[in-house]
């Protein structure tokens, strides 16, 4: 029995007020003995009290929180049935509020009842916990004091009456708020639980209104040559959000590049154009017959037979759906953009590993560029080049450069720094020391670039078909508007055996890979 | 002051290197007050790479430079093909001051003058061994044909017959390494800086190499910067050795200085490990005859006695002791001049000449 009291010491030191009970369970839980469903009935009783009281903050969240889903969904229940009574007339409605209603009081039950389970579960095994924390560090809350109620009602008090107020009440629209904003605007009174709604328990509310700015647009002159021209906005019209005004500003901005540097935009059009057609040329001009001999053969001599022969048969695949000229297409788009990618992205990729400025400049952009989904690059290149092929190829490279120039530059920069003082050392000049030591040595990181490259090209040229690039992904997108499934799924699975096709014989041909 | 001439091909005056920002403050203050390389590293953030290193090497001789993992060898040789710039201090190769060169000068001189050799071989992985050794020649714009004849004959001078078309991934360490050596041969240079060559190798292969090396520099007269962490190495390969310990060089002499006449305890401590057979000579412990006639009384027959020169090593003369109850006569011009008694091998031995 003594043994048993000292045994226990600890814990009691530790749990104060109800010693006995937490010793005993402690020592279980050392012992492993503890009841799987052992339940403090005290905290799922006391629920965020108890844990207050213990002070075992994440406990308290956590009950405090579950209690808060009841008691909300205990005031939609309530505020769901009242619109029932004051819909009566509307027999649809008043079905559709009685059902939510119900929903929200079984909600209400369910919650209340497992959440108190749950922390009756919890509150012995966290408490340990916290116990094991206090041994190492005496500042960790122990006991139980009366004095952190004082803390819980500050919380409850900031937290719980605006989450059921906002519950109880049905949000305003947001077009009703913009109405009130012009009211008080206008010196007529509007009531405070109207206004509170609209700022607190709505959209967030609108902070600022901006007058419209000019009209701007970019006629010609009769000489041809456009001029900016300005008209104030039309009387009457509501001023505008910030996000309105913003976007307004910025479309006037690319309204003004296009009107008057669109003869570089047209440059670039016609440069990836012109680029595009002697690609497309051989992919796509290329009789059917011809070309898939010749991709077989080059997958053999690249690859080898066992991916010749899966080659192969995803060529058959497409022939055989009557994807081929369609899958050449995309071909056509993959190698245009991996070819600029490779062109612009190895000399920037050198810049950056050799030089820190090329590298604080550049990797900032990459991350942002690598970070920002997809389809939005779609959106600038729809802007400056409108829609098509061009644009697509753009949005392609934009989206496909990052790992490029990222590899070409890690790979020379883990070039050893011996190996080009050797070369130094014999009498190198910078330019060589780039052309026959450090490229050559990066080459496995640059190829892995290129293998990157591809890839990322294929599957942006898919999504490019949204800016109508058209290719395998127009079938795709074509089916997705039409809900034509089949469809579908059959290009679906062409651009797959696609990918892997490119993938498997890419990575095959990268002679370094395997070292 | 030491200007370099015909004699001193490589020459070094007062050359400090001290790696970091703050460089010249530390110079200033390690000269004024003395600094010691721990506080300069704590002050200025500054490590102390060579320290006032002043040396001379003549036409055609093998230098060794020796020192510990971190005494600044590396960096120094570093300074001789401009590597490294010098924080202060000049280096002059054939009279020729390196750092007042511009930057196609340097290319030459590197290219066509100084051979280099790594620690850790630094060999092109993506060359095959010839284009590796004859990398030198492609860098001045060599034609094809030219480079591989002179590749051909390097790999000959190194024993690598048949393996100018493998990768050095396919080759051992030790060939490895002489590829390194061939590479820094095919230019023909006057000057072979070599740091740490064999470091990496094994024993027996070292062994080889080192031999192999000698015989070839024999032949070549190469004058060549060996550096080594082994003083076994360097006594084995140097006509002289300069001991450098942080940054500083203690000690420069012949082998047998080193040996017999340390400068201070931190050279006696490297050299009390060294075998004396082959570094300690017959002048140096032999005592004249009539002294030790006078102690031993008449020598009974001198021609029953072993015979040996002046300028034999131990090692021969414990050969010639063996068995013998006699002592050993040495013999200058074919007259006795002295004479080794069997303690004064053993002394010897210990290293007290
Ligand atoms: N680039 C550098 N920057 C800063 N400190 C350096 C640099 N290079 C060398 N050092 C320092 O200079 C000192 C001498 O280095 P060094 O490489 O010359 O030594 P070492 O005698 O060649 O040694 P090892 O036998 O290990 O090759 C060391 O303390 C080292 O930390
Ligand atoms: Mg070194």
């Amino acid at each position: 029995m003594e043994t048993e009291k000292d045994l226990l010491k600890p814990f009691k030191e530790f749990a104060g007020p109800n010693g006995e009970y937490y010793g005993n369970t402690f020592l279980k839980i050392q012992k492993d003995t503890l009841g799987k469903f052992h339940i403090n009935i005290a905290a799922a009783i006391g629920s965020f009290i108890w844990a207050a009281l213990r002070g075992n903050w994440l406990l308290f969240w956590i009950a405090f929180l579950i209690d808060l889903v009841a008691l909300i969904n205990l005031s939609l229940m309530a505020k769901y049935s009242q619109a029932a009574i004051d819909n009566a007339e509307k027999d649809f409605l008043v079905v559709r509020y009685e059902g939510w209603s119900a929903d929200h009081l079984l909600g209400a039950i369910l919650v209340f009842i497992l959440g108190r389970l749950l922390v009756g579960w919890l509150a012995d095994r966290f408490y340990y916990n916290q116990y094991n924390k206090w041994r190492v560090n005496r500042s960790v809350n122990s006991g139980s004091k009366s004095s952190r109620l004082v803390l819980v009602a500050v919380i409850a008090a900031l937290i719980a009456p605006l989450m059921l107020y906002r519950s109880s009440q049905f949000a305003p629209e947001a077009r009703t708020c913009i109405k009130q904003d012009r009211a008080i605007e206008k010196g007529e009174t509007v009531p405070f639980k109207d206004r509170f709604d609209c700022a607190i328990i709505g959209e967030f509310p609108t902070l600022v209104w901006l007058d419209r700015p000019d009209e701007i647009t970019y006629p010609r002159d009769e000489n041809g040559n456009r001029y900016v021209e300005r008209k104030p906005a039309r009387e009457g019209l509501p001023p505008l959000d910030l996000n309105k005004y913003a976007a307004q500003a910025i479309d006037d901005g690319i309204g003004y590049l296009t009107a008057f540097y669109g003869f570089f935009f047209d440059g670039i059009t016609a440069f990836l154009r012109t680029m595009l057609n002697m690609i497309t040329a051989v992919f796509v001009g290329t009789p059917w017959i011809i070309a898939m001999g010749a991709i077989l053969a080059i997958s053999y001599v690249l690859a080898g037979t066992r991916i010749t022969i899966f080659v192969g048969a995803s060529l058959a695949y497409l022939a055989l759906f009557g994807f081929w000229q369609t899958a050449m297409d995309t071909l056509s788009l993959v190698a245009a953009s991996s070819i600029i990618c490779v062109v612009f992205g190895l000399p920037l990729g050198v810049w950056v590993g050799k030089s820190t400025r090329g590298q604080s400049i550049v990797t900032p952009i990459l991350d942002i560029m690598q970070t920002i989904p997809s389809f939005v690059y779609l959106l600038p290149a729809v802007a400056f080049f409108s829609i098509g092929k061009p644009p697509g190829i753009l949005a392609t490279v934009i989206f496909a450069m990052p790992p490029m120039v990222r590899l070409t530059a890690l790979g020379l920069r883990h070039v050893p720094e011996n190996t080009k003082e050797a070369a130094l050392a014999f009498g190198a000049n910078p330019r060589q020391l780039l052309t026959k030591v450090e490229l050559p040595l990066a080459l496995p990181s640059i190829m892995a670039g290129v293998n990157q490259v591809v890839m990322m090209s294929l599957s942006m040229v898919v999504v490019a078909a949204l800016i109508g690039a058209g290719g395998m992904g127009f079938i795709v997108t074509e089916a997705l508007a039409n809900t034509r499934t089949g469809a579908g799924v059959l290009a679906g699975i062409g651009i797959a055996l696609l990918a892997m096709m490119v993938d498997r014989v890419v990575q095959k041909a990268n002679p370094t890979a395997e070292k | 002051m030491i200007t370099s001439g015909d004699e001193n091909v490589v020459v070094a005056n007062n050359v400090w290197k001290i790696f970091g920002d703050r460089a010249k403050e530390a110079l200033e203050a390690i000269r004024k007050d003395n600094l010691s390389k721990a506080e300069v590293l704590e002050q200025y953030g500054a490590v102390v790479g060579v320290k006032d290193v002043s040396i001379s090497v003549n036409k055609g001789e093998v230098f060794c430079i020796m020192g510990l993992s971190g005494s600044g060898k590396s960096t120094l040789v570093r300074h001789i093909n401009r590597l490294i710039e010098p924080t202060h201090g000049e280096i002059l190769i054939n009279g020729v001051n390196v750092g007042n060169l511009n930057a196609e000068d340097l290319r030459v001189m590197r290219a066509d003058k100084i051979g280099m050799v790594f620690q850790n071989m630094a060999l092109l992985p993506h060359r095959t061994v010839s284009d590796n050794i004859a990398f030198s020649l492609e860098l001045r714009n060599v034609d094809a044909f030219t480079r591989a004849q002179a590749a051909e004959k390097v790999i000959e001078t190194v024993s690598l017959q048949g393996y100018g078309d493998r990768y050095p991934s396919q080759l051992s360490g030790g060939m490895q390494q002489r590829v390194g050596l061939a590479r820094a041969l095919a230019a023909d240079p006057d000057i072979l800086l070599m740091d740490e060559p064999f470091s990496a190798l094994d024993p027996l292969i070292r062994r080889g190499l080192q031999d192999e090396f000698l015989a070839l520099s024999k032949v070549m007269k190469k004058t060549t910067l060996f550096i080594t962490h082994d003083l076994d190495e360097a006594i084995r390969m140097g006509s002289r050795i300069a001991i450098m310990k942080d940054g500083e060089i203690v000690q420069i002499g012949t082998p047998e200085d080193i040996v017999t006449k340390p400068a201070d305890k931190y050279v006696a401590d490297f050299v009390a490990g060294i075998s004396k057979l082959k570094l300690i000579f017959a002048h140096t412990i032999m005592q004249p005859i009539a002294k030790y006639e006078k102690e031993n009384g008449k020598l009974k027959d001198i021609d029953a006695c072993p015979k040996a020169d002046t300028e034999d090593d131990l090692d021969t003369l414990v050969g010639h002791a063996v068995g013998q109850d006699n002592p050993v006569v040495i013999m200058s011009d074919g007259k006795p001049v002295g004479i080794v008694t069997k303690d004064a091998l053993l002394r010897g031995v210990q290293g007290e000449a």
